[in-house]
């Protein structure tokens, strides 16, 4: 009997010691994370900085786990191609985009470089590098509807967008806030994919993304854009308020990328205009 | 925006709708939730050997189907069925599927455990088999369950907050868009835990009285 008890322990505290052991060898894994599919390394010689990059998963063409689990993507190659010319190496880390400031603020990541637009919000809370592109919010609905920019703008019908981006954001500021449709008509999602199908289960009337990844994102649906709105937005690359050298690196980078062929190749290469 | 404004006008409005929406999913899923388990146990304990086994897969099944799993089939998949639920329908349902399979198991093992010398007895008494179970039974059984019936309450309230992947916007749905709205992650969190967690508080010492007020005396 003794002895059974005694191996039950030893069971315990083996379980526990495993627990703790991979606890320890992955630092990056936060809870804000959906899912830790990826982590790629680049040329590891050992007197470089490894940076933590965190993306959005789900936010194609920018940054997407591919079928391999891979991380993938224009912001995914633009970021390996600025760490392989300044010098730094980068692991790559999907997480949820809710939650991705709090991680970049706690240190689970060192940057996000993943189509974040630059708001005066975020800027309160992060850094953000110089803009490396510009986008605008894009509309969509399902084509059975017949419905229209104009039925959009006079609030007639529910809007999905995903939570705490820049689209669910700005129906909050001017069809929410304007009483042009009352809050409980804006539903929010973890992901835009989720977003996508509800406009194709016809739960929503309209939905709205930056317009590159909804292009992804309904393609192959009975989906379509009616419409844009120009808000102009800049993405850039969000950086901790205490890291200003990886900021000035990330920005001399970026400025290198943009005047550097491979520029074009990665837009051409990811469709982007 | 200062802390006290933050508290008063943004953080308190949305947990009281937020809070409302919880109790809402719960209160209409727990009379469900504990009716269906019943029947499920007195399937699996008393049933004849298809419906045992029909009850037993039943508990299997949603036992060992990942909650939100269930609500994601239930919410985005019955629609290339035909079937478009609403969100807080679809919580509902995924919750009684959930909260009734796990509360047949409690409720079995109290069945379980009245001996069956009592049913035999009862027949003697000239009741019929089913009579027994309804008066005999099942009252002592309901007793005994109220540990585990109570603590799957418990569960109940706080599963209710995955309801907002779904887009039913409780509490948890409440505290995500504002914590991502002003960048207060911490704040946010950790009162909404403190929401929860009276809540639970609430549940514990309503079951200790329950327990209490229906001990078999003796």
């Amino acid at each position: 009997m003794e002895r059974k008890i005694g191996l039950l322990f030893l069971a315990i505290f083996l379980t526990f010691g495993i627990c703790l052991c991979g606890c320890t060898e992955k630092p990056a894994d936060t809870s804000g994370a959906v899912a830790t599919p990826e982590t790629s390394e680049i040329s590891a010689s050992d007197d470089k900085p490894t940076y933590i990059v965190g993306i959005d998963g789900e936010y194609p063409p920018y940054s997407f786990i591919n079928k391999n689990g891979e991380a993938e993507g224009f912001d995914v190659e633009s970021v390996k191609w600025v760490a392989d010319k300044m010098g730094f190496n980068v692991k790559i880390q999907a997480m949820a985009w809710d939650g991705i400031i709090p991680a970049l603020q706690a240190g689970k990541i060192d940057m996000v470089y993943s189509g974040m637009t630059i708001t005066d919000e975020r800027k309160e809370v992060v850094d953000f590098s110089n803009p490396y592109w510009i986008v605008n919010q894009s509309v969509a609905t399902h084509d059975d509807t017949g419905l229209t920019m104009d039925d959009f703008n006079a609030g007639k019908g529910k809007v999905g967008a995903q939570r705490g981006t820049t689209g669910a954001f700005w129906v909050e500021e001017n069809l929410v806030n304007g009483s042009i449709i009352s809050p409980d008509m804006l539903i929010t999602y973890d992901n835009f994919p989720l977003v996508a199908t509800d406009l194709q289960n016809k739960r929503i009337d309209f939905a709205i993304y930056d317009r590159p990844p909804m292009l992804d994102a309904i393609e192959g649906k009975p989906l379509s854009i009616i419409g844009e709105i120009d808000t102009g937005e800049e993405y850039g690359v969000a950086i901790r308020k205490t890291d200003p050298e990886l900021l000035e690196t990330i920005n001399e980078g970026i400025a290198l990328l943009m005047a550097s062929p491979e520029w074009d190749e990665l837009k051409q290469k990811y469709e982007m205009e | 925006m200062d802390q006290v404004t933050f508290v008063l006008d943004v953080m308190i409005p949305a947990f009281q709708n937020g809070l409302l929406m919880t109790l809402a999913l719960v209160a209409i899923t727990a009379p469900f939730g504990l009716l269906i388990g019943i029947g499920v146990a007195c399937g699996r304990v008393y049933g004849g050997k298809g419906v045992s086994w029909l009850m037993k897969m039943y508990a299997v099944f949603f036992r060992g189907c990942p909650l939100l799993l269930l609500l994601f089939i239930l919410y985005f998949g019955l629609p290339s069925f035909g079937i478009v639920l609403s969100p807080f329908v679809a919580s509902v349902l995924g919750f009684i599927f959930c909260n009734s399979a796990y509360n047949s198991e409690y409720i079995r093992g109290s069945m379980i455990s009245v001996k069956e010398g009592q049913l035999i007895a009862a027949k003697a008494l000239g009741m019929t088999r089913n009579q027994a179970i309804l008066n005999i039974v099942l009252p002592q059984a309901l007793r005994r369950s109220i540990p585990g019936v109570s603590n799957e309450f418990i569960y109940l309230i706080k599963y209710s907050s995955l309801a907002y992947m779904i887009t039913v916007i409780e509490l948890t749905g409440a505290s995500k868009l504002i914590a991502t709205k002003y960048f207060a992650y911490n704040e946010t969190f950790f009162a909404v835990a403190i929401v929860y967690l009276a809540l639970v508080t609430i549940t514990t010492f309503g079951a200790n009285a329950l327990e209490k007020k229906y001990a078999i005396p003796g």
